[in-house]
């Protein structure tokens, strides 16, 4: 099978998970009780025209979908409705045209809000990943190539302490003790701070990130440090490293131009099921330093019961995730000729 | 792990089953400390209301808050007033019971799942595969929280929550392990008499994927504990109850951290992480008990070579191309007698020359074979012995300097139907790498020429250099190897089993081409078989081996006509030989003693049809056969030995 139809196969599974996502996303609204749309409409204090006119507003008198009007509580309706008039429809039109809704709390488009977050969201975890993963690969290199020696116990056992620390626990940790340090406790920048030269700008927003950062990648360097280790000392004991030894290749050519490559492909695997998890960890690590990012959008929707923000947020984290793990399946076609003739 | 699971397999009570396990699984340390500390907090949660000094929730004193700790509340109060390590110790409870509850529906699920994927394939495979996927794929956390949110937080509903979406990893594992068991002989015996399906799942299958379950549920359990305490860190917790998370998320909502109340803060998270870690650790320990890895390869370096003679001793100069004298080597494992792998082996090859290295599988051949060039795994060690090439000792070189000698100087061509090329970089590419690893000043833009022109050598067409070593048939990878073996101009190749799983046209095509090679660029080499018949055409000397020691080293006409050792003689009766098409065959009963059991006198004597009581108890030394270098290690041919050799009577004819 050649490369483009490997891909377009991809592709083709990857619109496919983002349509089940949608389906989702819609129907549990719908389904599970505590929406407040329409916990609100069933208030006994507002006029009957007050209640039509919130319907109206919200979509809400119209069918959900076919056959059903509600469906918590599940009211059956008519099945002879325009499907392109009832809200599952008008919700996948409107998510089309980027419209995800808007806030109950800021009265503002979802959709806004969460474009200025997407991208913090996506350099904390940027930067988390490429430390971690740095990181992670060095010291599960340096544990291989060592195997069975006290440096190698030392790395595994800090790599799966790590492994084991709550992420939010330890970003409590660390912004206790980043507070009697000087670093700043909460956000991205300091106020104000907008007026000044865009270098200290940056030198600020660094500052922020830091522990965020620093929480970030101690909690994925210990992954990727033990499957590093592992995959590394799988391709060690191979033959062709063997040849390669005999080829009279130095220790570090071989980890190099023989090992490497080899070693990456389980974990180039990880980082992309680990996007999932990633997202886990970025949400906690946002709630306790108040990073503006998604994960904290969840969280204070959550807490202000701002279900239009909440379920935009879980859309955008989902749909990105799997774009994510998508690229990280066309690196792995990259990286393994093999791929292309299976 | 194939010994516990047939013990535990036969013995079918579960006590019995526990005891083979654990019997095995108490080797592994971490295993162990990971056990004691799950234990310890489970007991700790059993026994709550004995340890807790004080009531759950039960508030001391509303002015006490966020008391550091002292002698009364060892772990500080909280920001209500209670004792947090009361609340601790109780919230090990809550902690622990979801994890465990949640885990439990997770791996029911995936288990399921993963079996009825894994055992009817076809459409349900394809269906619930295509969903895990999905599921795989969607961000967990996120999505409970969107669920609890919509929903009541009540402990219930958080058990399902994390339990429902928990399944996927495991119904990926089950499913590959069921479809290994599947294909395992005793489950398509029992499918062919006929047993149900419930019967195969239940009896056969079931069985051999639990371990797997239970490695699994492990990890399933600590992501459950992991999910629940940052579920109701972030205020999706139930909050009529106190688990660690909540906990937390009590002290960092209420102030701890600007009340520098560090301890409210660091208990609650220190008991998520001792639980983790126990689980983890336990886990590890479990894995090792399954699926037993050495941890061992090749860029490990092997123990260092010593000699036996004194310090100050004068080697022996070599005169010859590569002269091995004396060499002995060991495997050395921590807890265990040595096995003496190789003992005493000696030989010496000249130029243009053609060593056959003969003997069963498990002889020491490659062993002895990776000694010359250093190679040896890291158990491996030269206990004794030198060796020579070119005048110079290999075995008091350093890897620097040794690999300034490998492939420009003694070569290696590995058997290629293992996976001796890397399968990531094209033929081409390898071959070239040795060339710019070794001379250096050779033009760059000369090198695919080069490359070709090897290839050409052993008869591989120029458009393949490009290829990847799945793009070759197995003979043409064996070919590519010789190839690269060629490419620094090497005076010594190694040949180390290059025929063994090739069919026997390609087998005589190999075996010509290195013969050729030999005439044409004065190689010498040691080709190493298992099969006498393979030399007999083209070789000048052969050192036959058997368990480690030289059986018989001569001038091929010599081995061929007047062999003495009755390895030797066992063996040529075992190849056909074309000029006597009527001769039976024979195999020689039995196999090459284990390196670890060696027996006390002779090592071939269990085997041997002209063994006497002597062989038994002392290990004949090496004897010197008339002028020509022949030498043979069987008390038969001590000089003045008049034990004949009737039942064994060498050939006369060749």
């Amino acid at each position: 099978m050649n490369r483009t139809r490997i891909i377009l196969r991809k592709v083709a599974w990857s619109v496919f998970t983002i349509f089940f996502v949608i389906i989702l996303n819609f129907f549990l609204f719908r389904v599970l009780p505590g929406d407040a749309a329409r916990a609100g409409i069933r208030d006994p204090r507002l006029k009957k025209e007050a209640v039509e006119m919130l319907r109206v507003r919200f979509g809400l008198d119209k069918p959900v979908i076919n056959c059903f009007e509600s469906l918590n509580p599940i009211e059956l309706g008519s099945c002879n409705v325009n499907p392109l008039d009832t809200q599952f429809f008008i919700y996948v039109r409107n998510l089309l045209q980027g419209e995800l809704g808007v806030s109950y709390h800021t009265n503002r488009p979802v959709a806004e809000i969460l474009s200025e977050r997407l991208w913090n969201t996506v350099l904390l975890i940027g930067a988390g990943q490429i430390f971690s993963i740095i990181l992670g690969m060095a010291l599960g290199v340096f544990a291989a190539w060592k195997a069975r020696t006290y440096l190698d116990y030392g790395a595994v056992a800090t790599s799966l302490i790590a492994w084991s620390l709550p992420t939010f626990w330890l970003g409590i940790i660390l912004l206790f003790w980043g507070s009697s340090n000087g670093f700043p406790l909460a956000g991205k920048a300091t106020p104000g701070m907008s007026s000044m030269p865009l270098l200290q700008q940056w030198g600020d927003i660094a500052r922020h990130m830091f522990l965020p950062t620093l929480t970030y990648t101690i909690v994925y360097m210990g992954e990727y440090t033990l499957i590093m280790r592992s995959s590394l000392v799988d391709v060690l004991s191979e033959d062709y490293i063997l040849t390669a030894k005999a080829k009279g290749l130095s220790a570090f050519q071989i980890l190099k131009d023989h090992a490497l490559r080899n070693a990456m492909l389980p974990l180039v695997t990880v980082i992309a099921i680990n996007l999932g998890f990633t997202v886990a960890g970025a949400i906690q690590i946002e709630a306790v330093f108040s990073w503006p990012g998604l994960g904290s959008a969840i969280f204070e929707a959550v807490e202000r019961r701002d279900f239009p923000m909440l379920q935009g947020a879980f859309l955008l984290i989902a749909v990105a995730v799997i774009i994510a793990n998508f690229l990280a399946d066309l690196t792995y076609t990259w990286l393994d000729p093999r791929v292309q003739v299976e | 792990m194939q010994a516990t699971l047939q013990t535990s397999e036969q013995n079918n009570s579960l006590a019995a089953r526990l005891l083979v396990f654990w019997r095995v699984f108490k080797k592994s340390r971490t295993g162990v400390i990971g056990l004691g500390m799950l234990v310890f907090m489970i007991l700790v949660a059993i026994f709550a209301p004995l340890i807790a000094p004080y009531g759950r929730l039960e508030t001391i004193s509303v002015s006490d808050i966020y008391r550091p700790p002292n002698a009364l509340h060892i772990f500080g109060t909280d920001d209500a007033g209670q004792d947090v390590f009361s609340n601790f110790v109780y919230g090990a409870r809550i902690s622990l019971t979801v994890g465990f509850f949640a885990a439990f529906i997770s791996i029911i699920i995936g288990g399921i799942f993963g079996l009825v994927a894994g055992f009817f394939g076809g459409r349900w495979e394809n269906f619930l595969m295509r969903f895990t996927d999905i599921m795989l794929v969607i961000p967990d956390l996120p999505l409970m929280v969107v669920i609890v949110a919509l929903t009541k937080p009540s402990l219930l509903n958080i058990i399902f929550v994390i339990g429902l979406l928990g399944w996927t990893t495991t119904a990926r594992v089950v499913r590959s392990q069921t479809l290994a068991v599947k294909s395992r002989k005793f489950v398509l015996r029992a499918r062919a008499i006929g047993a149900g399906r419930g019967h195969i799942v239940s009896r056969h299958i079931l069985p051999m994927v639990m371990p797997i379950l239970v490695v699994q549920a492990v990890l399933v359990i600590s992501l459950a504990i992991l999910n629940e305490s940052a579920l109701a860190f972030l205020g999706l917790g139930d909050p009529t109850t106190l688990s660690w998370g909540q906990m937390l998320n009590y002290a960092f909502g209420r102030g701890a951290m600007s009340a520098g109340a560090w301890w409210a803060l660091v208990f609650p998270g220190f008991g998520v992480v001792w639980v983790v870690l126990g689980l983890t650790l336990f886990g590890q320990g479990l894995e090792q008990v399954l699926n037993p890895r050495l941890d061992t390869h090749h860029l490990m370096p092997s123990r260092p070579n010593v000699r036996k003679e004194a310090a100050n001793a004068k080697p022996i100069p070599s005169q010859a191309l590569l002269e091995v004298q004396n060499l002995s080597i060991h495997y050395v494992n921590e807890g265990q007698l040595p096995a003496r792998a190789v003992e005493n082996v000696s030989f010496s090859l000249n130029e243009g020359e053609l060593l056959g290295l003969v003997g069963e599988s498990g002889c020491g051949k490659t062993t002895l074979m990776l000694a010359l060039l250093q190679l040896l795994p890291s158990a491996g060690q030269i206990v004794d012995g030198r060796v020579f090439f070119k005048g110079v000792d290999l075995t008091a070189l350093n890897e620097e300097e040794m690999n300034k000698i490998r492939w420009s100087g003694i070569s290696i061509v590995f058997q290629g139907a293992m996976n001796a090329l890397n399968p990531v970089r094209t033929v081409g590419d390898q071959i070239a790498e040795a060339i710019i690893r070794h001379i250096p000043t050779y033009p760059r833009e000369a090198i695919p020429a080069r490359v070709t022109e090897l290839l050409d050598l052993v008869g591989i067409a120029a458009d393949h250099r490009d290829h990847f070593p799945h793009q070759y048939s197995g003979g043409m990878r064996q070919r590519a190897l010789i190839a690269m073996a060629l490419a620094c101009n090497p005076q010594v190749i190694i040949a180390d089993e290059p025929t063994t799983a090739l069919d026997v046209m390609i087998q005589a095509q190999i075996l010509e081409l290195l013969d050729s090679l030999r005439k044409k660029l004065g190689l010498a080499i040691v080709f190493v078989t298992h099969d006498l018949g393979v030399v007999a055409e083209m070789c000048d000397k052969v050192l036959v081996m058997y368990g480690g020691v030289t059986a018989e080293y001569a001038d091929v006409d010599v081995i061929y006509n007047d062999a003495k050792h009755p390895y030797t003689v066992e063996l040529l009766k075992a190849f056909p030989d074309l000029t006597k098409p009527k001769k039976k065959l024979s195999s020689i009963p039995g196999y090459p003693p284990r390196l670890d059991a060696l027996p006390a006198g002779c090592r071939f004597a269990p085997r041997c049809p002209a063994a006497f009581d002597r062989c038994h108890t002392q290990q004949p030394s090496l004897h010197r056969i008339g002028t020509h270098g022949h030498i043979a290690s069987c008390h038969l041919a001590e000089v003045g030995s008049t034990v004949p050799l009737r039942r064994i009577a060498p050939r006369t004819q060749k």
